[in-house]
């Protein structure tokens, strides 16, 4: 579709001196705006229409020199500023190392760049509705033919004088070219809203599938099902259909230590007393006696249970019989348990149990004060400024 | 060929009319494939199906079903990404470094090389991302600001390959592309066809041959040649420091980059030689590849072959020099102990048969240089796995000397990827202009002005 | 002698340029001698890194030559001869490496039997490492060099009268069969006299990152001369900017080559972190020598590499001037580099020394009057080389 509107001028030479020739002439007669068109570069093109030289290896210095000091500026930052790792010994900024890459990232800058302003900036394309195309001149000079035209918008442009001119130089056919017809359309065209309609849906469509299904499909479960046992799951491994194993014979809990004589109801041998009566000791004696013992024994030991009768009494520990128990019977009493006394090992720990047995002892020398504890106590207090 | 060096090389056996060219490289494009076309493109598509197949069973099961182990952690996966990586850099050669050493002999293959080149990147890329284990993770391995603040390791060859690898696909593609579009505005022009005319009227931008474009486009053409040539370089350098960074011995070579980049272009011109010799016939293109143009490329054949021939001389005399035991060992190893039978193909297809290209009879024959491109071929991906299994196999530790086995799943993907680039080469060959049009229509006689009174 | 196909016109450089170069050779000569007597050690560490520098661009021009031959070239046509009146130098290279051989002894550790017997690394090394085989591989090697000099460009000066073909195909097949040896020779060589210099280090890449170092300098050396012979207008006026740039461009790749192989060779020894590689570095990173290892980084590599890397650089013929300079200048350095810190090895101190500067002279004076003698002998362009017009015709 073409409209009446004149574009250019146009002539076709069928050898390449012709076209050098004609270029010149051109420019020598002082046309500004005119283009010739060959289907491959003919050389001395360039001098014949006298063009400036070609710009397009600024843009590559520019971008690739930049691409490479921002790559390095990158490598630095993250290995020597943000996270630096000690990798393979070498140093954080370690320079032999980063040069391959610097040397990659200024070449692709450098070319993506000129790639992109060459078609974009230097030949302005896509440009798909040029007046030349799908002319007769446009199918001769793909093939095998050398044209050049004069724009209509060229201040000396006169549409006979450069025929004349063509003719002169022996073109082997002119041709005069038209704008083509632009046909508008406008804003609320049904084509174009349905097509708006379509990509809206279309992107909509495809980043929820993608990024809301595709990405949690098989193997994208981002590491939700893990083949390692958890606690309390079934496993069609075992036979029982259980994953927890009973622990193998003999497994003891950390820190346990075992006590030889458990179970025994009357040891011959018992073990001697670890711990010595320092204040500490005594302290938390004190504190565990009354928490577990209190409620049969007492508070002071005496067999007055603290709970009234509520509680089994315990026996007095103040009788002959236990103050004459070695340290270690007592502890072996509370661990083993004894009569309807139960087995405290569970709930004292063998530090604590220990405490207990030197308070007790500290109870029983207090109801069996002699004479002489008094004199030690008052120098004990004297001693201490009381 | 009589002896005359005062004329250029003839670039055709018959000058050919400009409008002609159109015709003959159009004509696939143009026409219906034949029943060749479709048995050929069904037995490649197939190989590459069972590679897919054996990618698939690999993301299944795991690299287990590999033939990988402890000592051997790298098999097949990385041989053959350095094989398909070699490949790619003969296609870049021919269009960017004979570009800029103003050989216009290039013209007629360039073309249809860097479309090689791209398809081995291609094939060569698909290795790193199955050989992980994981790939579908592969997106934590991007730098962003995370929530443990980790980066990648830029201290890694490993890491400088990734630069290096996709520096090089997207430069290849670019420079391809930028050469494509003057030759889609000439297919638009041409065709009848209105689906194909879209097609053609959108990938050529609106090119219209305007010389003021050509000016800007040929600067940007020698940009790309002058760039591409340090890329091809560096590209196979770092993936030579892949292993000579590393302190095996028989990988810490010094040697290693240019042994590799040589290596690379040996085995991408036969890769080329190999599919020209093929495609040229099938095309009738035999007036624009010309064996001129084959002969030369046999001749570089050979000069990269030396080279290769030369660093094994260099390693093994280094081995014994350098007084390191486990140099030396490695050295005696290679060539004596498990893998002998892998290092004896290896130097004699590398080493020893590129040589009968010193003789111009066979230079010049069909049959003949076919053969010892397919054995240079078999030999540098035996190169490859050479250096990497048998370094592997025996290294500083007795305890963990071990043997490789490839396994079936290995196979299959090697023989998948072979699949893959063929097929691609097929379906480009229907689809684009195999030699550049606009290029080889320049140095058609006559073509260029002559220089009477000219301003050059 | 006129052509006319070419308009060449044969002339002769002033006599003061051979008087130059004999002048320079006797002062570098005696002085050095002197220096010689004073400390013969010092002096033949200096004798060496001279001799390198010599190897360097007379065997360097040799390889252009043959690279020419090979790749079936034809920019370099014409400036082919400058290259082989600068190889010129390379069978003297017999005669001047005597000197070296009878001062072994103060070069390597490992020429001293009472060490080797001390030391089991240079006892299992001295198969290869022993005097007699040293000397036998270093004459032999360059007789191999000599002889492939004088057959490649006997046919090209035989080519210049008869201007037959068929000796274009025999230097093609000379220069195929040269460069395959010269790979391996030239290691044998950097193996030999540098590396050898601290026994007990190695690497792989040392003959390439000698090679580079080599094809850097052979390039400069050419550009140097050209721009040198245009100026005072020797040069065919038909070799024209073009040719210019592709030579710039040429020498632009080399030194990115020898900047990669440079930083390759340094960047995996520093990555593997051996001790048994790194001392060799680390030597080169102690007192002053960080400064020399930081002007080689800089001078020999980002400063060449920033100037050559823009179009017009490598057309302005000045710039080109001074960079050659320049990288000539560096390729010594970077020789000095080498060689030096390997005293310490061997049991001296290193310390500067004026007899450095004596024997480079010596050698430039002898690099002056070979070319000066050839030049005068012979045709500055090969006449009736049969890519010569291509040549000329050349346009980028």
């Amino acid at each position: 579709m073409r409209s009446n509107k004149l574009h250019s001028v146009a002539a076709i030479f069928d050898k390449p001196d012709k076209i050098i020739h004609a270029a010149e002439k051109v420019r020598d007669g002082g046309y500004k705006k005119f283009d010739v068109n060959t289907p491959y570069p003919v050389h001395g093109m360039e001098n014949a229409m006298g063009l400036s030289h070609s710009k397009v290896g600024f843009v590559t210095l520019f971008f690739g020199l930049f691409g490479g000091s921002f790559i390095l500026l990158f490598m630095w930052w993250t290995l020597a500023n943000s996270y630096p790792l000690f990798i393979g010994g070498k140093p954080f900024f370690a320079l032999p190392a980063f040069i391959p890459i610097t040397f990659e990232t200024t070449v692709l800058i450098g070319s993506v760049a000129t790639f992109i302003a060459l078609i974009a900036v230097f030949f302005k394309l896509p440009f798909n509705n040029h007046p030349l195309h799908d002319t007769n001149y446009m199918k001769k000079v793909s093939v095998d033919r050398y044209g050049i035209n004069i724009l209509t918008e060229d201040d000396k442009f006169d549409k006979d004088e450069i025929l004349k001119l063509f003719d002169s130089l022996g073109a082997e056919s002119t041709e005069l070219i038209y704008e083509p017809k632009i046909e508008k359309y406008g804003m609320f065209n049904v084509k174009f809203i349905l097509l708006l309609i379509f990509i809206a849906a279309g992107t909509s469509a495809s980043t929820y599938i993608l990024l809301n299904k595709l990405m949690y499909i098989t193997p994208f479960d981002w590491m939700e099902f893990q083949e390692k046992i958890t606690p309390q799951e079934s496993s069609l491994f075992f036979a029982d259909r259980r994953s927890m194993r009973d622990p193998v014979n003999g497994t003891v809990a950390r820190g346990f230590i075992p006590y030889p004589y458990k179970g025994v109801k009357n040891p011959k041998q018992v073990l001697a007393n670890p711990t010595l009566p320092t204040i500490e000791n005594l302290k938390l004696g004190k504190e565990k006696y009354l928490t577990f013992c209190s409620p049969c024994h007492g508070n002071f030991a005496e067999g007055d249970s603290r709970l009234n009768g509520q509680f089994p009494n315990g026996p007095t520990l103040h009788s002959a019989k236990i103050i004459n128990y070695e340290d270690g019977r007592i502890y072996h009493i509370i661990t083993n348990g004894q009569n309807s006394m139960p087995a405290y090992d569970r709930q004292i720990t063998r530090q604590e149990r220990w405490a207990i047995v030197d308070y007790v002892r500290v109870l029983q020398r207090a109801e069996n004060a002699k004479k002489s504890d008094l004199v030690e106590i008052k120098k004990e207090s004297s001693a201490n400024g009381q | 060929m009589s002896l005359d060096y005062t004329k250029e090389m003839v670039q055709f056996t018959r000058n050919p009319e400009i409008a002609e060219l159109d015709e003959v490289i159009s004509k696939p494009l143009d026409t219906n494939p034949s029943k060749k076309y479709f048995i050929a493109l069904a037995f490649t598509s197939g190989l590459m199906v069972l590679g897919f197949i054996c990618i698939a069973i690999t993301f299944y099961f795991g690299i287990g079903a590999w033939g990988n182990n402890q000592t051997i952690a790298w098999g097949f996966g990385i041989t053959n990404f350095v094989f398909w990586v070699g490949i790619a850099h003969a296609g870049t050669l021919i269009s960017a470094i004979l570009y800029l050493l103003r050989q216009r002999w290039r013209n007629a293959i360039a073309r249809f090389a860097e479309a090689m080149t791209i398809f081995a990147v291609i094939c060569a890329g698909l290795f790193p991302i199955i050989h992980v284990g994981r790939p579908w993770l592969a997106g934590y391995l991007i730098p962003y600001p995370n929530a443990m603040n980790i980066w990648p390791n830029f201290i890694s060859p490993l890491d400088w390959d990734v630069f290096a690898v996709s520096t090089y696909f997207t430069v290849s593609l670019l420079f391809w592309y930028l050469g494509l579009v003057p030759d889609f505005a000439t297919l638009r022009d041409r065709t009848k066809d209105k689906v194909k005319k879209l097609v053609y009227t959108f990938f050529s931008l609106g090119w219209r041959h305007s010389s003021r474009h050509w000016k800007d486009y040929e600067k940007a053409y020698m940009i790309f040649a002058g760039l591409a040539t340090p890329l091809v370089l560096s590209v196979h350098t770092v993936v030579s420091f892949d292993f000579a960074a590393a302190i095996l011995p028989g990988w810490h070579s010094t040697i290693f980059p240019p042994y590799f980049v040589a290596g690379a272009i040996f085995s991408g011109f036969a890769m080329v030689v190999t599919a020209l010799v093929v495609m040229r016939k099938v095309f009738d293109l035999e007036n624009i590849i010309t064996l001129n143009h084959l002969e030369k490329m046999n001749k570089i054949i050979l000069l990269t072959g030396s080279m290769v021939g030369y660093a094994y001389l260099m390693e093994a005399f280094i081995s014994w020099y350098s007084g390191v035991p486990t140099e030396q060992y490695v050295a005696i190893n290679r060539a004596f102990g498990d893998y002998a039978w892998g290092y004896w193909i290896m130097v004699s297809c590398n080493a020893f048969i590129p040589q009968f290209f010193w003789f111009k009879k066979i230079r010049r024959s069909i049959p003949a240089m076919f053969i010892v491109v397919i054995l240079v071929n078999v030999g540098m991906w035996f190169e490859r796995f050479v250096i990497i299994v048998s370094s592997l196999h025996r290294d500083f530790l007795p305890s963990s000397w071990t043997y490789f086995t490839p396994s079936l799943v290995d196979l299959g993907i090697l023989i998948g990827s072979f699949g893959l680039f063929f097929t691609l080469v097929l379906v480009f060959t229907r689809t684009m202009p195999v030699v550049a049009m606009s290029e080889i229509k320049g140095v058609v006689e006559g073509a260029q002005p002559s220089h009477n009174g000219g301003t050059n | 002698m006129v052509n006319n196909d070419s308009g060449y016109i044969k002339r002769e450089l002033p006599r003061n340029v051979g008087k130059l170069g004999v002048i320079l050779f006797l002062i570098g000569t005696v002085t050095g001698l002197i220096g010689y007597f004073i400390d013969p050690s010092r002096a033949t560490y200096s004798y060496l890194v001279a001799f390198l520098f010599l190897l360097s661009i007379s065997l360097g021009s040799l390889l252009l030559v043959a690279i020419e031959y090979a790749a079936n070239a034809v920019w370099s046509t014409p400036f082919r001869r400058i290259s082989e009146f600068l190889s010129s130098s390379l069978p003297l290279l017999l005669i001047l490496v005597i000197p070296l051989l009878f001062n072994i002894q103060d070069l390597f550790v490992w020429s001293h039997n009472a060490e080797v017997v001390k030391d089991p690394m240079l006892q299992a090394k001295s198969v290869y490492l022993n005097t007699p085989f040293f000397s036998v591989r270093v004459l032999v090697i360059l007789l191999i060099w000599g002889l492939f000099y004088y057959l490649i460009i006997k046919n090209s000066r035989k080519q210049d009268e008869s201007g037959n073909q068929f000796l274009t195909k025999k230097n093609i097949k000379l220069s195929v069969i040269f460069i395959p040896i010269f790979a391996i020779t030239l290691t044998i060589q950097s193996v030999d006299w540098i590396m050898s210099l601290e026994s007990r280090w190695f690497s792989t890449m040392f003959g390439v990152y000698l090679f580079s170092g080599i094809a850097c300098v052979a390039l400069a050396a050419l550009a140097l001369v050209s721009v040198l012979l245009k100026e005072k207008g020797y040069l065919h006026p038909r070799l024209t900017k073009d040719h210019f740039y592709s030579l710039g461009t040429l020498l632009f790749a080399f030194i990115c080559f020898w900047g990669y192989i440079a930083f390759s060779q340094y960047m995996l020894i520093w990555y593997g972190n051996l001790p048994e590689e790194t001392f060799w570095f680390m030597q080169r990173w102690q007192g002053g020598w960080i400064v020399v290892s930081l002007i080689i980084i800089f001078g020999h590599f980002l400063i060449p590499f920033a100037v050559l890397l823009s179009h017009p650089s490598k057309t302005n013929l000045k710039k080109l001037k001074y960079i050659s300079i320049w990288i000539l200048l560096m390729h010594f350095i970077d020789l000095y580099w080498l060689v030096m810190p390997g005293m310490n090895a061997n049991g001296l101190h290193y310390s500067f020394s004026w007899m450095d500067v004596s024997f480079l002279i010596a050698v430039i004076g002898i690099i002056i009057y070979m070319f000066n003698r050839m030049f005068d002998k012979y045709n500055l362009l090969p006449v009736k080389d049969p890519k010569l017009q291509r040549g000329l015709d050349f346009h980028l």
